[in-house]
């Protein structure tokens, strides 16, 4: 929910480029994008393959640094990775297999410093946000795919950070369950104050999960348009079948119509050369 | 399996190892083959029992063990160590892997009469050529494991905050643990297998060298029986190291 | 993050860079041999070179060096052919195949090392005992993958050649045979290794004949120039025939028949 305009996530002309200037096989990922994340919003961002997103994720995380411009949190410059300030959840698994789920969530926060005293705790009440807790000592091999992706949720809610990025984190589940674990997601940050940027290809999710949507473009990727939505959270299922998001999805389809079609074009390019 | 499939198939089986058994017998009957190549079965698995009951094999299969345990505690030590090292770069494992594989494909057992010579006729002879067989299988398998663990989970580690300590420890490790063991159950095998050649070749004690003195006493026999003993003791190491192995990899299915 | 962005300092080819660890090994062996080893238990590389001359100048070393290739290559044959006749046999029919696999493995599980004074007891000193003992060892691993190659073929396209009329001989050389041969290289690889390491075995066995002969004397006069020249020798033999083997592997599963 947003709470405040108050910016906490400034992106000041992040630009991504593989290669050097005249290299025939240059790549520029990102071109210059400038925007900022409100304290508390949930922000998607959505784009053709291969624009750039994922890239400018984690550039904003400090997994990546841009080789133009500069991401900011809080007013401080994002060197490298900032794991009291912001927590992964990522699209392939990456829980630790060899331990089990409230393992992996006690590990996460061995990783970011946490005393070990309070790990016990912080890890039950992670999980029991989730609705995971009769599986905390599970295997992931154990978990279906949605369950993972909540465990994965959960290990970074047990970080406690006020910034979570999600790269993703659905796409390997099918739709029925991306639409349940969404609104569970939604009811969850209905409660908690967190800032989240949420990296996606489907239109539903962007426009049912944010209160904003940064549309890219093609690659080079930069921000084409940012589109509001107003509605409070917790998003409810009649949201979802609203004439609203059903407006709100055509525009965003109409916006990206264009990329996507560049982008293939650019494909085919690519491979014939 | 269906279950009359699988009572079937163990008649089979069971019914080739009785026939296997009879056809010794009868091989061995007045008439037939010289009982001094191969003798009839029924001396044999008495002097297998007395084997079992005496101690008299125990201070030979001492040796034979100790000298396995020892070699294969160095080449894990230096195996694990050697490999850990090796992978700490893209470049050292190129470098490096290759040089360990193709070392891996000369016959170990050559390097035997130098370390005869090195070391004399003892048991650390036997240890040397132990340790050197069991040391590749470990030392590439550790390559191999610690290199290959997947981005993903180094990633995701890192954006947690993980410190060099940490990722080594709780990620490197636990993901390559499974295809180390792998290697350390070959090495570990390979060994003993070599560990007894060697002491067929030349050796003062040892489960090896007891086989060779009672051929050369022309006691086939109680050689037979000795050499039961070795199987079923082969049969008991293969068994454990698996199930060590596969009790490591409970995770990994 | 990506190789273009690369700013490594230029670096020695991976290959050159193993060519120099290994003169580094031999230097330290060279220095290490000639000034803090007692030449009678250890000798620098380059004396073992030396040696090699007098080695091959001598020619009852050398007619025991020929005989033992001869060991090996006759030993990988015999359990070639042996091992895939066997294999052949047991792996089409589903009885003999429960049957006679369970002895296999049983005999499989018996430490070569151990059955090898009796091969000698049986076969004598010569060339005989050491070829015999060579295909025990390596008959094994030939009859398993076989046995495993033949194993995944489609009973439906063995129905398929017969309705169309063809007889076992076409049956054989058209689709058994194509399909088997991956698994039959790979076959072959490993009992090129068990080979050489039976023969090997044999041979330092017997130290009355042979090469074991040259090994025990060279290593009870204390002569460890000689013993390493004639060990890189056969070493070199080894890992040839290694590798030959392994490149017909290579090359025999290229064109691996997928799908049948």
């Amino acid at each position: 929910m947003v709470n405040s305009t108050e910016v906490v996530i400034r992106i000041e002309g992040v630009g991504q480029a593989f290669g050097e200037v005249g290299d025939p096989r240059r790549v520029v990922a990102l071109e210059s994008t400038s925007f900022e994340i409100a304290r508390g919003e949930l922000l998607c961002l959505i784009g053709p393959s291969g624009c750039g997103k994922s890239t400018l994720l984690n550039i904003i995380g400090g997994l990546a640094t841009p080789t133009m411009g500069r991401v900011t949190i809080d007013g401080q410059p994002v060197r490298g990775p900032s794991p009291q300030k912001v927590a992964y959840v990522f699209q392939d698994n990456t829980l630790f297999p060899w331990r089990t789920v409230v393992d992996n969530v006690k590990l996460g926060m061995a990783f970011q410093g946490v005393p070990k005293a309070e790990h016990d705790d912080r890890a039950h009440e992670s999980l029991k946000a989730v609705g995971l807790s009769e599986f905390a000592h599970h295997y992931p091999a154990q978990l279906s795919g949605g369950m993972r992706q909540r465990a994965q949720l959960a290990r970074a809610l047990g970080l406690r950070t006020e910034i979570l990025l999600m790269d993703e984190p659905f796409a390997a589940l099918d739709e029925q369950t991306r639409l349940l674990l969404g609104e569970d997601l939604s009811a969850l940050l209905a409660t908690t104050a967190k800032t989240i940027v949420f990296v996606t290809h489907s239109l539903v999710e962007a426009v049912f999960l944010a209160d904003r949507v940064a549309v890219l473009t093609a690659r080079p990727g930069k921000v084409k348009k940012i589109i509001d939505v107003d509605e409070g959270h917790p998003r409810k299922s009649t949201f979802m079948t609203s004439p609203k998001l059903s407006a709100l999805r055509n525009e965003l389809y109409e916006l990206l119509h264009d990329e996507i079609r560049k982008t293939i074009t650019l494909g085919e390019a690519e491979a014939s050369t | 399996m269906t279950f009359p499939l699988r009572l079937r198939l163990l008649l089979i089986q069971l019914g080739v190892l009785l026939a296997v058994l009879a056809t010794w017998y009868a091989a061995t009957l007045p008439g037939g083959i010289n009982h001094l190549l191969l003798p009839a079965p029924a001396p044999v698995f008495k002097d297998f029992g007395v084997l079992l009951t005496t101690g008299s094999i125990w201070p030979d299969l001492f040796v034979t063990v100790f000298e396995w345990i020892v070699a294969f505690a160095i080449a894990a030590v230096a195996g694990s160590v050697i490999g850990y090292l090796v992978s700490l770069t893209p470049y050292t494992v190129e470098v490096f892997d290759p040089l360990f594989a193709g070392l891996y494909s000369i016959p170990a057992i050559l390097l035997f009469p130098l370390y005869l010579l090195f070391f004399g006729l003892g048991p650390a002879s036997k240890i040397a050529l132990g340790t050197t067989i069991a040391f590749f299988p470990i030392v590439l398998n550790t390559i191999a494991g610690l290199s290959c663990v997947d981005r993903a989970y180094i990633t995701a580690a890192r954006s947690m905050g993980a410190n060099g300590l940490q990722l080594f420890w709780s990620v490197m490790l636990p993901a390559a643990f499974p295809v180390i063991l792998t290697g350390a159950r070959l090495g570990g095998v390979i060994a003993f297998l070599a560990i007894l050649g060697g002491e067929t070749i030349s050796s003062l004690a040892g489960l090896g060298h007891r086989i060779v003195s009672l051929a050369e006493n022309m006691d086939t026999e109680q050689m037979f029986a000795n050499i039961l003993f070795a199987v079923v003791l082969a049969v008991i190491i293969n068994v454990t190291v698996s199930f060590a192995e596969s009790r490591g990899k409970r995770w990994a299915h | 993050m990506g190789a273009l962005n690369d700013r490594r300092p230029k670096r020695l080819k991976p290959g050159y860079a193993r060519l120099l660890v290994i003169a580094g090994m031999l230097l330290v062996w060279e220095v290490g041999a000639r000034f803090f080893a007692d030449p009678l238990f250890a000798s620098p590389p380059s004396a073992a070179f030396l040696a090699l001359g007098g080695l091959f100048a001598d020619p009852k070393i050398v007619h025991a060096i020929e005989i033992t290739i001869f060991e090996m290559v006759a030993a990988f044959v015999m359990a070639v052919a042996l091992g895939l006749s066997i294999g052949l046999a047991v792996g089409l029919q589903g009885f003999t195949k429960a049957a006679v696999m369970p002895i296999v493995l049983l005999l499989y599980t018996i430490p070569q090392a151990t059955l090898l004074p009796l091969f000698v007891l049986s076969f004598g000193i010569g060339p005989e005992a050491k070829i015999a003992f060579g295909v025990s060892q390596s008959i094994f691993p030939v009859i398993i993958t076989t046995v495993a190659g033949v194993a995944n073929l489609r009973p439906a396209l063995l129905t398929a050649a017969r309705s169309m009329g063809a007889s076992r001989l076409q049956i054989f050389s058209a689709i058994v045979f194509p399909h088997m041969i991956p698994s039959f290289f790979t076959g072959m690889r490993i009992a090129m290794t068990a080979v050489l390491l039976g023969v090997l075995l044999a041979e330092l066995y017997v130290s009355t004949a042979g090469i074991g002969y040259y090994t025990r004397l060279f290593a009870q006069t204390f002569k460890p120039a000689e013993l390493f020249a004639l060990i890189a020798v056969l070493a070199t033999i080894a890992v040839t025939l290694n590798e030959l083997c392994r490149m017909a592997e290579r090359h025999f599963s290229r064109w691996q028949y997928a799908g049948a």
